[in-house]
């Protein structure tokens, strides 16, 4: 008797779950980012935005004909190898719409040349910024919502003229991205005037670098150019520089923008010593002012948070797509994520998605402006951007510029 | 020449000591136990996390602290081997290496998950080195690692040496089953191996964090070059993984001297070949090591 009832209670819960499922289904799209590794401080505001985005898509009616999006996190712990495993576990195991994702830019050229790219999906991430993303031949399939250090490499060289340095010392970490921006830069610089007295690359993660930064010092440079992850090699790179006196000037791009830089060297040692360069959002502007309204009141993190923005953005342009596509199918996305950010139709803002839900309802255009800027992706997937410039304040915190 | 002191011989030395003292633990277990433990590493992370957690209770020095993060430490890694690698004993070795690879993974997110993937260190700041004769720089903090590294050691070589239960882990090292029937308790050899590896990897590790920083990946990071450093010792050698440390450590920082020319001899770049290089090199022409370890 208790065993009928037991049945009757278990078909009973059956038929109301797939009831229930086929009102509404899950839409899931993944969530590539190095969670781990060495830059997880920065990665946690990122995934943060992106969350905030899928929660403003569920909250104003969801995808389509009232589907959940489902956001699922793989770790790419920003290494390429590890940016692969995850890209398969989303793409194959959870067989995602699109990627979201991911954040360093190894990790982004592992997981789209081997996963995402021949499995026909889409990734558009909201912090690979090595140039060499804009050159892969990756069918329109490979997005970001970040700028190429193209610009970046090319700004810090300026931003270094103008503060007066002659002649830099400059050494990357072995990788895609820091690789990448070391030869923009080393370039940049020269054409610009300037010397350069060494340039090595490092084996990140090693316990010392003194041999490194002593080799580098022949040549009377005036500072150090460092790209490096701050976990990975740049913090010890600017110990070992300051204990053995060797540098006291470094410059550095968005890989040394943390906190922790400054916590572990210590705010005296690097008050008008550092400058670091990073992706930045115009505080002015009335799409960047909506999102750091929503960011910061549902997760209490600054809303400046490097590539906080981007991230929002990326995760709110697949559902867009998702909505103009009209389906969750995977060769769809990529046509439908140019319509929606192509510059012309009812402007949508980060948090208006019941507006562009409508808007794409009636069958007018629509054209995302981003929290990180307009969002206009040029014919390798690629968008420009905006930098600032962080120094060392009296609050011994980082504090921001914005270049123009 | 003051420039290859400062900057390669010295560092050398430091980063060859925290080699060893990691090495003497892959060693004894490889030797005694005769499985490759790869959980090593994360026997480190976790003995630096506690020594981090004791900092932060009590405000001590780190080596005040040590020895307590190191009996703590111990207790995790005696208990993992009572409930993972025990009930393992007479299977053959590569299933005792993946279960150790298991436990990589499953200590390393633990640690990750109780204290968080952020960077962060023991102590904080820039310490100036002491300067000898005006050029001579030895900072204070490696003063320190080589000193207690020293007498880590001879408290090593004291045990092994002078203690029967040293004599009896030598005698398991040399041969198990020989052991065995001379009636030595291999229970109680292998739970020495544990304390004497784990104590040894806290402190290498608590070294490391204490010249360069705190983070999850720090034990992982430095398992190829205590590998590389036991093999060329010769595996169950400690004396041996003291020495391969030593040299590892310091041809590391040597390759990158601008022995011939300005720039350096091989491009940092590299630098962490030269650990996999030697090994290879030690593998081909020597596998028994320098110390003539066992051979698998």
């Amino acid at each position: 008797m208790l065993k009928k009832k037991l049945l009757g209670v278990l078909a009973g819960a059956a038929c109301a779950f797939g009831a229930g499922s086929a009102l509404a289904d899950d839409i899931v799209v993944g969530s590539v980012a190095g969670v781990t590794g060495p830059i997880a401080e920065l990665v946690a505001p990122i995934v943060a935005g992106r969350n905030l985005a899928v929660e403003h898509v569920n909250a104003q009616g969801g995808l389509l004909g009232g589907d959940t999006m489902v956001l699922v996190l793989a770790d790419s712990q920003c290494d390429p190898k590890a940016g692969v495993d995850a890209g398969q576990k989303v793409v194959n195991v959870e067989q995602v719409v699109a990627v979201v994702g991911a954040s360093c830019s190894g990790a982004t050229n592992g997981m789209v040349q081997s996963v995402t790219i021949p499995s026909g999906v889409v990734a558009i991430s909201d912090s690979a910024t090595a140039p060499s993303i804009t050159e892969l031949e990756d069918n329109d399939l490979v997005f970001r919502v970040a700028p190429s250090d193209a610009y970046q490499g090319l700004a810090l060289a300026q931003l270094a003229r103008d503060a007066g340095f002659e002649k830099l010392a400059m050494t990357y970490a072995n990788d895609d991205y820091n690789a990448g921006i070391a030869a923009v830069f080393e370039k940049s610089f020269q054409e610009l005037g300037g010397t350069i007295t060494g340039n090595q690359a490092h084996e990140p993660n090693k316990a010392s670098y003194r041999s490194e930064v002593s080799t580098l010092s022949n040549g009377d440079p005036e500072g150090l150019a460092i790209f490096a992850y701050y976990g990975g090699s740049g913090i010890t790179i600017i110990r070992n520089s300051l204990e053995n006196g060797l540098f006291d000037k470094f410059l550095g791009a968005d890989g040394m923008y943390d906190i922790s830089v400054i916590e572990q060297i210590g705010a005296d040692n690097l008050k008008d010593n550092i400058m670091v360069t990073q992706s930045a959002s115009d505080d002015q502007d009335a799409s960047y002012q909506a999102f750091a309204d929503f960011y910061q009141e549902s997760t209490g993190i600054d809303p400046s948070a490097p590539y906080a923005a981007h991230g929002y953005d990326a995760a709110f342009l697949v559902a867009l797509a998702i909505e103009q596509a009209g389906a969750a199918e995977r060769d769809k996305i990529a046509a439908a994520l140019r319509e929606v950010s192509n510059g012309e139709g009812t402007v949508i803002r980060p948090g208006e998605w019941e507006k562009a839900k409508a808007a794409i309802a009636a069958g007018e255009a629509i054209n995302y402006e981003g929290a990180s800027g307009v969002v206009d992706f040029d014919e390798n997937g690629d968008v420009t951007g905006v930098f600032s410039v962080n120094t060392v304040g009296d609050d011994n915190n980082w504090t921001s510029k914005l270049l123009k | 020449m003051i420039e290859f002191i400062n900057f390669h011989l010295i560092p050398g030395l430091v980063l060859g000591s925290i080699y060893a003292l990691g090495a003497i633990g892959v060693t004894l277990t490889f030797g005694i136990l005769r499985f490759a433990n790869f959980a090593h590493g994360e026997t480190m992370t976790l003995g630096v996390y506690f020594t981090l957690s004791l900092i932060i209770l009590t405000g001590l020095h780190p080596l005040v602290v040590m020895p307590l993060a190191m009996a703590l430490t111990t207790i995790v890694i005696l208990g993992v081997d009572r409930v993972f690698y025990k009930p393992l004993r007479a299977a053959p070795t590569v299933v005792l290496v993946m279960a150790s690879f298991g436990l990589m993974l499953m200590v390393r997110s633990a640690i990750q998950f109780t204290w968080g993937v952020q960077l962060t260190s023991l102590s904080t700041g820039i310490v100036k080195p002491y300067i000898f004769f005006d050029a001579l720089r030895i900072s204070p903090k490696h003063v320190m690692i080589i000193i207690a590294t020293i007498l880590l050691m001879l408290v090593v070589h004291f045990l092994l040496t002078r203690t029967r239960m040293g004599k009896a882990m030598r005698a398991m090292a040399d041969s198990p089953e020989l052991a065995r029937l001379t009636g030595i308790d291999t229970e109680a050899v292998v739970r020495m191996t544990w304390i004497i590896g784990t104590c040894l990897a806290t402190a290498a590790g608590v070294f490391l964090a204490i010249d360069t920083h705190v983070e999850t990946l720090m034990g992982y990071k430095l398992l190829l070059p205590m590998f590389a450093a036991a093999i060329l010792g010769g595996i169950g050698r400690p004396y041996g993984a003291v020495a391969g440390g030593l040299i590892i450590g310091v041809v590391e920082e040597l390759s990158t001297y601008a022995w011939i020319g300005d720039g350096p001899l091989l491009n940092p770049g590299y630098k962490a070949g030269v650990a996999f290089a030697i090994m290879v090199v030690m593998l081909i022409w020597r596998p028994s090591g320098l110390f003539r370890g066992r051979v698998f």
